[in-house]
């Protein structure tokens, strides 16, 4: 990597870093106003954030929205990436087309269009609401996740499998799952994350449960105010460790099968019989 | 191959997988928006606040003679199209530099990239809102140096506000598409063009920009699309300007309710999108060299 490639990488880790160590550090900034120059260190928006019972609740409900979203995305997103990468699939550019839509069509539209239909037929927009709407904006991305580790498993793991007697389930549960587990946790959290991110479909369908963002953004339209700053830094903070929680297992799952892989390229003559 | 079963059920049994999330997705997203396309000939009695089944044409007809929801409709184009040429433009460096890192810097390169993505819609734009204020970083900075006498007002609430977010929303997803088509290209053949004498703009242009065009075509389409429909960046931080298409089409179905009408107006809306994004694909295809590189990853 030459120097040009260093700075525009370093530029680059600048421009998008920018605007969250602004809020970080005005969260920690001891003045109702969010101006330069900085007045001092204070931790009073964080005190006055542990002391806000309106963002625990709404804290709460984002966390228990966002782990069905997780849930379901994954299961959908595994069960959509077994099909794309099985080679026998018909219609395989139908169905991509089909798991891209949530991704492509402007999620507003979406989520209008369900809000539509859901009172039309009478039906109350809610938690539930939300949970199913946000899984199938997650789908695209879980989808996309699990097929890229998938489509490199070793097709001859499944067929030695099963020449050994193992039946298709059994392949799958104790052959195929394994070496997903990775894929699955990345699955899962990126479904928690953006359902703690979302605001757009939360603003449609969320009715009267009050998530985190749909909080912030009523209160923010009226003014900015440092507390927010205290929350959001929390908020990302969190969303970190879960980040950096499912990165370092998939590195601690990673290593054994890199290994493995290693070992299986030093000698192919040997290893095919 | 001694005593393999005859029926080989696991094969077929995951591609019949695929069911299910076809039809969730078929349920959750193409009935609704199929259901935009009932709603849209619908009359509504604005008396009771009630929609009634018809055949109407007003919706559609006072969408073809509102020129004001053509020139949201134009706006959404375009500053989608904006934002997939700023990102591609921005994108292309980074995605190189990515790619020619050492491997133990791309891990780190993507949990980099994609952290910002984590962050709310409302925190990006809260944050923007601090950095770019009058009295914010870059203002301070500017006044500090002595670079500008009054802090530059133009930079919150602009049409360059929401350029600026869109394209900062939106970076990471195009530096990923270019990214993984970079690392497919064999890097002896930017080496080769070099100790040919071409130089380094050359070898981007005839070499590295055909190759990685599959690249570029995703990440393009991902980025217009997210772009066009965006509605929250422009009207908290496009100021006057930030009307946009999918703000009308909430304020019809929400305050208005003319659902008709904000249901053609959507159906206008992701047409248009789709043709564009059909035209750009047509565009990128007629880069030098790119329909080969195109046309040998179909076969």
């Amino acid at each position: 990597m030459n120097r040009f490639a260093a700075a525009t990488l370093a530029l680059a880790t600048t421009f998008l870093y920018l605007p969250i160590v602004v809020l970080a550090v005005f969260s920690f900034n001891d003045s109702d106003l969010m101006a330069f120059p900085l007045t001092g260190f204070s931790l009073r928006w964080y005190e006055e954030l542990a002391g806000n019972a309106a963002f625990h609740s709404g804290f709460v409900t984002s966390f228990l929205v966002a782990q069905p979203v997780g849930l379901i995305g994954m299961v959908a997103g595994l069960m959509a990436a077994l099909a794309l990468t099985s080679p026998k699939l018909k219609f395989r550019l139908a169905f991509a087309a089909l798991i891209l839509v949530p991704f492509l069509v402007p999620k507003s539209v979406l989520s209008i269009a369900q809000a539509m239909i859901m009172s039309r037929i009478h039906l109350e927009r809610g938690a539930v609401a939300l949970i199913l709407a946000q899984s199938l904006v997650v789908i695209p991305f879980t989808t996309a996740l699990i097929s890229a580790v998938l489509i490199r498993v070793d097709p001859r793991l499944d067929e030695a499998a099963r020449d050994l007697g193992a039946t298709p389930w059994q392949s799958f549960r104790l052959v195929l799952l394994p070496q997903l587990n990775s894929a699955l946790a990345g699955a899962y959290s990126i479904g928690v994350i953006l359902s703690l991110a979302d605001l757009t479909i939360s603003m449609f369908l969320a009715g009267r449960t009050q998530p985190l963002s749909l909080m912030v953004a009523s209160e923010f339209r009226h003014d900015l105010r440092p507390d927010l700053n205290a929350m959001q830094v929390t908020v990302l903070a969190l969303t970190a460790v879960i980040v950096a929680l499912s990165e370092l297992y998939r590195r601690h799952r990673a290593r054994p099968q890199r290994l493995a892989d290693r070992a299986a390229t030093a000698e192919p003559i040997e290893a095919a019989p | 191959m001694i005593g393999r079963p005859l029926f080989s059920g696991f094969a077929l049994g995951r591609t019949h997988l695929a069911i299910p999330v076809a039809l969730v997705l078929v349920l959750g997203c193409i009935v609704p928006l199929g259901v935009l396309v009932v709603f849209s000939v619908f009359e509504v009695d604005f008396d009771a606040f009630v929609l009634m089944p018809a055949l109407s044409p007003r919706a559609w007809s006072d969408l073809f003679h509102t020129w004001s929801f053509w020139v949201l409709i134009g706006k959404a184009v375009i500053s989608g199209a904006a934002a997939a040429l700023t990102t591609s433009i921005l994108g292309y460096p980074i995605a190189l530099a990515l790619a020619s890192a050492p491997l133990n810097w791309k891990g780190i390169g993507t949990v980099v990239l994609l952290t910002p993505l984590y962050t709310g819609e409302i925190v990006r734009i809260y944050a923007w809102r601090i950095v770019l204020g009058s009295e914010g970083l870059i203002n301070t900075l500017l006044l500090d140096l002595h670079i500008v006498a009054s802090p530059v007002k133009w930079l919150l609430f602009t049409p360059f506000t929401t350029a600026l977010v869109l394209t900062y929303n939106n970076l990471p997803y195009m530096v990923l598409a270019i990214w993984v088509s970079a690392e497919m290209v064999d890097k002896r053949l930017i080496e080769a063009a070099r100790d040919l004498g071409a130089r380094p703009l050359d070898a981007f242009f005839k070499v590295t920009l055909p190759l990685t065009t599959p690249g570029l075509a995703a990440g393009v389409f991902a980025v217009f699309a997210l772009a066009a429909g965006e509605m929250l960046t422009p009207s908290l931080l496009g100021g006057t300007s930030g009307q946009t298409a999918m703000a009308m089409i909430d304020n019809l179905f929400g305050t208005a309710f003319d659902w008709p009408l904000a249901s053609a107006l959507a159906l206008a809306l992701l047409a248009a999108l789709f043709l564009t994004a059909v035209a750009l694909g047509f565009c990128l295809t007629r880069f030098k060299g790119a329909r080969a590189v195109i046309g040998r990853g179909r076969a």
